[in-house]
C-alpha cells in the first residue's frame, strides 16, 4: 500500500463522519429549503421566511453583532488587566474569577438571568437595598438587553482566555519600552499590544459570533417572543406547523450570516499560519 | 482472559434478551412532570402488578414539539417490524395526524376503562376522528390568573379585559405564541371572543374564507399588546405574577395549583375563566400500530385510566382534571382534594367557558395570522 493510500485510509473515518453528520444534513436542508410543497424548485419557503421573519433576521444580526462588540471590549479589559496589571491582588482575583462562566451551560445561564435581571429580580433588589435605585425606577431587563447581557457574560471568558494567552506570549520588551518612554498602560495596551494579537481576537470573536447565532435557550427563556432570534423561529416553524421548508430556509439565511463570519476566520487563518 | 470476558458478555446478553422482551417503553410528550409521573408513580405500580416487567419512561419535550418528535420516530419506523415505543402520551394536534397516517392502533375496545370516558375530545381531536385510538390521560385548562390584592373585580369577559388593560398598562402579561401554549390559548380565546363564530372554529368544517374575518380582531390584539408585557414562557408568566411584576396573565390551571402548592405562588393568587372562554386540551394515551408489546401496553393504559389512579395520580398529585368521566371518581377522593380543583373555577364555569382548541387548519391559520398581523 502506498503512503498516499494509507493516508486516505487513515482519514476515511473522519471524512465519513463529516459527510454523514454534517454534509448530508446540510445538503438535505438546502434541498428542502428550495423545494415547494408539490416538489420541484421553489422560492416559496424564502418568501414566507422574509414575509414573517425579516424583522427577526435584523434583530438576530443586531443582537449578535452588539454582543460581539461588547464581548470584545470586556475581554480586552480583562486580558489587558491580567497582562499589564500592576496590582497583584486585582490580577490574582480576576484570574481566579473570570473563567467561571465558561463552565456554565447556556441554558443554566439563561435560567439564572431570568431571576437576576427581572424587574423585581436579584439585581434590582440589590440596587434598591443599597439605596442606588428607587423601587419605582426598577425596570425589567428580560428583553433584548437580557439576551445581550447573557451572551456577553457567557462569551467574555472564552475570548479573554484566548486573548490573555496571546498577550502573555508577546515580547515584553516592546511593552516595557513603551512604558519607559512614558506611555500610559492603556495606551500600551491599545497601541502596542492589541495590534499584535488582533488575529487571535478576531478568531475568538468569529467563533463567539457563530456560537451565539446558534443558541436557542437564551432567547427562548430570557426574552419574550416578539421580536425574537432565528433559532426560536426555526423551532416554532417545526413544532407548531411541522413546516420544515421554511425552517430550512431560515437555516440557510443563518448559514449566510455565519458565512460572513467564516470568511473573516478563513482569511486570518490563512494569513497567519498557525493561528487557531 | 479476553476471550473469557467476551464469552461472558455474549452469554449475559443472550440471557438478558428474554428479559428485554418484557420491557414496556412509554414515551411522553409534555413537561418533565409527565415523564416523572410514569417513572416514579405509574411505572413502579405497574411493575408490582406485573412481575418481570420493566417500565422505561422517555420524555420527548414540552408542547407540541414533544408530540412532533414521537410522530417523527414512529413515521421513520413505519417499515420496521416493531417500533421502539409501546405506549405514547401525545397532544391533540399530533394525535389526529398519527391516526390519519396509520401510525396508531385501534385499541380502546380492549381496555375496559375506555367505557368510563365520555368527553368529546376522546372522539374528536381538533377536527380529526380519533375514536378508538386514544384515551385521555387528563384534561387541562387555561385560565386567567390574577393577584386578588391588586385586583378585586377581575374582568368577566375579554371586552372588559381589553378596557382593564387600557387603564392598567403593563399589568397584564402573556407569552405570545412561541413561548408556550398558555399564550396560544389566550390568542385562541381572543379570536373566539372577537373573530366571529367560535363554534365554527371548534367544530369545522374548515372554510379558508373564515380567516378574513379575523383582521379586526388581530389589529385590536396588536393595540392590546402595546399595553402588556410579553413574558418568557408559561413559567415566565407565573414568575412575573409571583414577583408582583404583573397583576394578571393566562396560565395552565394545573401548573398554577402545583406552583401554589409548592409555595412558588402567593396564596392571594386566584383564577378566572373569562367568557367566552379559553381552550384546554387533553393529553392522550395511545398505542403505536407496531408496538412490540401491545398486550402489556393495553394493561398499562387500563391501570393508568382506572378511577383510583386518576383520583390519586391525576387529580391529587398534579391538579389536572381527570381524563375519564369525573363521576367515576366519587368516593375515591377526599372532598378537600376535589374542592381545591373547583374553588376558583366552578364546574358551571367549566361547562360554559372551557373550550377546546380550534380544529387543526383554523389553529394553524390563527397562529400564522398572529405572526403576520400582530407580531410583525
Amino acid at each position: 500500500m502506498s503512503p498516499r493510500q494509507l493516508a486516505l485510509l487513515l482519514i476515511a473515518p473522519g471524512l465519513a463522519l463529516v459527510a454523514g453528520l454534517f454534509l448530508y444534513p446540510l445538503c438535505f436542508s438546502l434541498v428542502s429549503a428550495f423545494t415547494g410543497p408539490e416538489g420541484g424548485f421553489s422560492l416559496q419557503a424564502f418568501g414566507k421566511a422574509f414575509e414573517l421573519y425579516s424583522g427577526d433576521v435584523v434583530f438576530t444580526i443586531v443582537i449578535v453583532v452588539t454582543s460581539c462588540a461588547l464581548t470584545a471590549v470586556a475581554a480586552v479589559a480583562i486580558a489587558g488587566t491580567l497582562t499589564l496589571g500592576e496590582n497583584p491582588w486585582v490580577v490574582g482575583a480576576l484570574r481566579a474569577l473570570y473563567r467561571w462562566p465558561l463552565f456554565i451551560p447556556f441554558i443554566v445561564a439563561a435560567q439564572c438571568m431570568r431571576t437576576f435581571l427581572a424587574k423585581n429580580g436579584l439585581m434590582n433588589n440589590t440596587f434598591v437595598s443599597l439605596g442606588l435605585l428607587e423601587p419605582l425606577q426598577a425596570a425589567s431587563y428580560l428583553d433584548w438587553r437580557g439576551i445581550i447581557i447573557t451572551f456577553v457574560w457567557k462569551q467574555t471568558p472564552f475570548v479573554a482566555l484566548l486573548l490573555a494567552g496571546a498577550l502573555a506570549s508577546l515580547d515584553r520588551a516592546t511593552l516595557e519600552a513603551g512604558r519607559n518612554l512614558g506611555a500610559s498602560r492603556l495606551r500600551v495596551l491599545i497601541e502596542l499590544a492589541l495590534p499584535q494579537v488582533m488575529p487571535t481576537l478576531l478568531v475568538a470573536l468569529v467563533l463567539s459570533f457563530v456560537t451565539m447565532l446558534s443558541v436557542l435557550s437564551v432567547p427562548m427563556m430570557v426574552a419574550g417572543s416578539q421580536p425574537t432570534m432565528l433559532t426560536v423561529d426555526m423551532a416554532f416553524r417545526i413544532n407548531a406547523y411541522g413546516d420544515y421548508a421554511t425552517a430550512n430556509a431560515l437555516g440557510v439565511i443563518t448559514y449566510l450570516i455565519s458565512a460572513g463570519a467564516a470568511i473573516l476566520y478563513l482569511r486570518h487563518g490563512m494569513a497567519k499560519e498557525g493561528a487557531p | 482472559m479476553r476471550i473469557l470476558t467476551i464469552t461472558c458478555s455474549v452469554a449475559a446478553l443472550l440471557s438478558a434478551s428474554p428479559l428485554a422482551a418484557q420491557t414496556l417503553n412509554v414515551a411522553s410528550a409534555g413537561d418533565q412532570n409527565m415523564v416523572d409521573y410514569v417513572k416514579d408513580y405509574l411505572g413502579p405500580m405497574f411493575e408490582k402488578s406485573h412481575p418481570g416487567v420493566k417500565v422505561v419512561s422517555v420524555g420527548t419535550g414540552p408542547g407540541d414539539a414533544g408530540s412532533q418528535k414521537i410522530f417523527e420516530k414512529l413515521d421513520a419506523q413505519k417499515g420496521a417490524a416493531t417500533t421502539d415505543f409501546d405506549v405514547v402520551v401525545i397532544h391533540q394536534k399530533a394525535a389526529g395526524t398519527m391516526v390519519k397516517q396509520g401510525l396508531l392502533a385501534k385499541y380502546t375496545d380492549k381496555v375496559d376503562t375506555a367505557k368510563l370516558v365520555s368527553s368529546e375530545t376522546a372522539k374528536n381531536s381538533l377536527g380529526a376522528d380519533v375514536s378508538g385510538y386514544v384515551i385521555p390521560m387528563f384534561q387541562s385548562q387555561t385560565a386567567l390568573a390574577y393577584n386578588a390584592d391588586m385586583l378585586k373585580n377581575p374582568p368577566d369577559n375579554f371586552a372588559e379585559l381589553k378596557e382593564w388593560v387600557k387603564k392598567n398598562p403593563k399589568q397584564f402579561g402573556y407569552n405570545g405564541i412561541k413561548g408556550g401554549m398558555s399564550g396560544v390559548a389566550f390568542v385562541a380565546g381572543w379570536i373566539y371572543a372577537f373573530g366571529g363564530d367560535a363554534g365554527k372554529l371548534i367544530q369545522g368544517p374548515y372554510d379558508p374564507a373564515e380567516k378574513a374575518k379575523w383582521d379586526a380582531a388581530f389589529s385590536e390584539l396588536k393595540d392590546f399588546n402595546k399595553n402588556i408585557v410579553i413574558t418568557p414562557g408559561n413559567a415566565g408568566t407565573l414568575d412575573m405574577l409571583n414577583r408582583g411584576e404583573i397583576a394578571m396573565g393566562p396560565v395552565w390551571v394545573d401548573m398554577f395549583y402545583s406552583w401554589q402548592a409548592d409555595g412558588k405562588l402567593p396564596p392571594n393568587m386566584k383564577l378566572k375563566l373569562a367568557s367566552p372562554g379559553m381552550p384546554g386540551q387533553p393529553m392522550y394515551y395511545a398505542v403505536p400500530e407496531k408496538a412490540a408489546q401491545p398486550k402489556l401496553a393495553e394493561e398499562f393504559i387500563a391501570l393508568a385510566t382506572s378511577p383510583q389512579v386518576q383520583a390519586d395520580g391525576i387529580v391529587k398529585k398534579f391538579n389536572w382534571y381527570p381524563g375519564i368521566d369525573a363521576k367515576n371518581l366519587e368516593g375515591k377522593l377526599d372532598k378537600t382534594a376535589w374542592d381545591k380543583l373547583f374553588t376558583d373555577i366552578t364546574p358551571a364555569d367549566l361547562s360554559k367557558n372551557a373550550k377546546p382548541f380550534p380544529i387543526a387548519p383554523y389553529f394553524n391559520d390563527i397562529l400564522e395570522g398572529y405572526e403576520k398581523k400582530v407580531a410583525n
